[in-house]
């Protein structure tokens, strides 16, 4: 599924850019945790 | 005091380096064996290859950071191993000639050896350039930037960048490459004087060689991750040229096979393309100075580990525990392999024949994250084995995450990256019973600028951890 106007709107807007780096960086923080004790 | 020798410090060798020399370097003499005097950041040879970063800032020397964790550092190329006796020789030691080293464990962490042989007319030395060494990526830039300079006297040029083989792998480097070079044309404001065009053996934009990465959407569909990297590609206006496998190039052209057995050829004036790899070039000789690489490595030079061999595709991925968990050798278990050096048990994208008999299968990525963690689990399980003879570590690619970040241009403002959030990286259907095989709340893909800032995280934390600075433990490979 191709994105949206709306998600290459959000893919450039730096607020929300900035929610998602933070985002980001928890779920592979999260992910990293769950494979090493999984 | 056990002997444990390491050849090859990319980042499975350094990172099992770093983890034996700081648990049992005190007490154990750890050697660490390479052909270069420098730790190599390999993801940012992409941005080297474009000018966009220099090259002593990619590189740093390994000797004092072996110093700090009591690890002996041999710069040299090993020739040959002897599993029966325990011992390797090696061409050069520190310059003074040939030498062997006695061993109790062995970790083979040799990476890729770029195999350009295996397509006529390829490589660095012939008509294409790579960037999968530091010197090679340098000459890629040197390349790269006379073409630039054609392209700002008014000539236009057509650049092609993919994989050079029909069972090459690494195809994400190849397309941070091009997204890379798309970044930099424009910011030069020659980007109209450029063809690009993508060129690989993957059978479809976003397989990667892992079989494409299916993600959630927001709506709760299962959407292809490839969808998001060709809208890219589209508005890049980067040519695709997909299912192909590189048969020949010569100075102006590139030979290819489609899936389907057709025969063409693509242009160009500049081409990177990644080739095939192998494993180890060194032999193994049994006590009888017989030639037992066979036993030991399969035809492509990579070491067995504790995987099943042997298994058609269609059994293979039904059985996600026939990819090795501790990486030792089934014939010499003192022998351990990590990162691209060890054997896959088979691809993890669909091999495909085409009516004309040519193989066309994108090569299991085992590179970058997938690397560091296998180092450390045989690093581990090394430690494991000197102190209680057991190993305790495992860690299959079927149950292992990988973080890929594809980024579009170096600059923190006007940047950006795609990341790949991919777990496993090898389906397990035995676990996730969805079609893809793997945990659909965790495996994502997404484009933005904060993939830029990511990526430069990684880049300074890795440097970091690699150099051995304070809390590198804590830094996740």
């Amino acid at each position: 599924m191709r994105p949206t106007s709306f998600d290459k709107f959000l893919m450039r807007c730096r607020i929300y850019q900035l929610w998602r780096f933070v985002v980001l960086n928890i779920k592979i923080l999260k992910a990293v945790h769950h494979e090493k004790t999984s | 005091m056990a002997k444990v020798v390491i050849i090859g410090a990319g980042f499975a060798g350094h990172t099992a380096a770093m983890y034996l020399g700081d648990a049992i370097g005190r007490e154990h003499e750890i050697t660490v064996v390479h052909k270069f005097d420098y730790f190599g950041f390999v993801p940012s040879w992409v941005w080297l290859g474009i000018d966009a970063v220099k090259p002593e800032h990619t590189i740093f020397k390994l000797k004092p950071i072996y110093d700090k964790f009591n690890v002996n550092f041999v710069q040299g190329s090993v020739t040959a191993v002897h599993p029966d006796e325990n011992y390797i020789v090696l061409d050069q030691a520190n310059n003074a000639g040939p030498a062997s080293l006695e061993y109790d464990y062995l970790i083979i962490a040799t990476g890729a050896h770029m195999n350009y042989d295996a397509t006529p007319g390829l490589g660095p030395k012939k008509f294409t350039q790579s960037i999968c060494h530091y010197d090679t990526a340098i000459q890629a830039r040197d390349a790269y930037l006379q073409s630039v300079e054609r392209m700002k006297r008014g000539e236009r040029q057509k650049l092609v960048i993919g994989t050079g083989h029909p069972l090459a792998a690494c195809q994400g480097a190849a397309f941070e490459y091009i997204t890379n070079i798309h970044h930099d044309l424009s910011e030069r404001g020659i980007r109209d004087k450029a063809e690009l065009v993508y060129l690989t053996n993957e059978p479809e934009i976003g397989d990667f060689g892992v079989g494409g990465i299916n993600v959630v959407t927001k709506g709760g569909r299962i959407a292809k991750g490839g969808d998001l990297i060709e809208d890219a590609m589209d508005e890049f206006g980067i040519g695709k040229a997909v299912r192909r496998g590189v048969k020949e190039v010569d100075a102006k052209k590139v030979y290819w096979e489609d899936f389907e057995g057709n025969y063409g050829e693509t242009d160009y004036d500049f081409a990177m393309l990644i080739p095939q790899s192998r494993g180890v070039t060194f032999k193994f000789f049994d006590k009888d100075g017989q030639d037992i690489s066979s036993k030991v490595c399969n035809p492509g030079g990579f070491v067995f580990a504790d995987g099943i061999y042997g298994l058609p595709y269609e059994d293979l991925v039904k059985n996600a525990n026939a990819w090795p968990a501790q990486y030792y050798n089934p014939t010499y278990k003192n022998i351990f392999s990590a990162g691209i050096a060890f054997a896959p048990p088979g691809p993890i994208s669909a091999p495909h024949t085409t009516r004309n008999g040519t193989v066309i299968t994108p090569g299991a990525p085992r590179t970058g994250m997938i690397s560091g963690v296998i180092g450390r689990v045989v690093a581990f399980n090394v430690i494991d084995m000197i102190r209680t003879g057991r190993m305790t570590h495992r860690e299959r690619m079927s149950e292992m995450l990988a973080v890929c970040i594809a980024s579009n241009g170096k600059s923190l403002w006007n940047g950006s990256a795609i990341v790949m959030i991919i777990y496993p990286i090898v389906p397990d259907h035995s676990r996730y019973d969805n079609k893809e095989g793997r945990d659909m709340f965790v495996t994502k893909v997404e484009r933005g600028i904060s993939g830029a800032w990511l990526k430069q995280m990684v880049e300074t934390t890795f440097m970091h951890k690699f150099r051995g600075r304070i809390g590198w433990q804590f830094i996740p490979e």
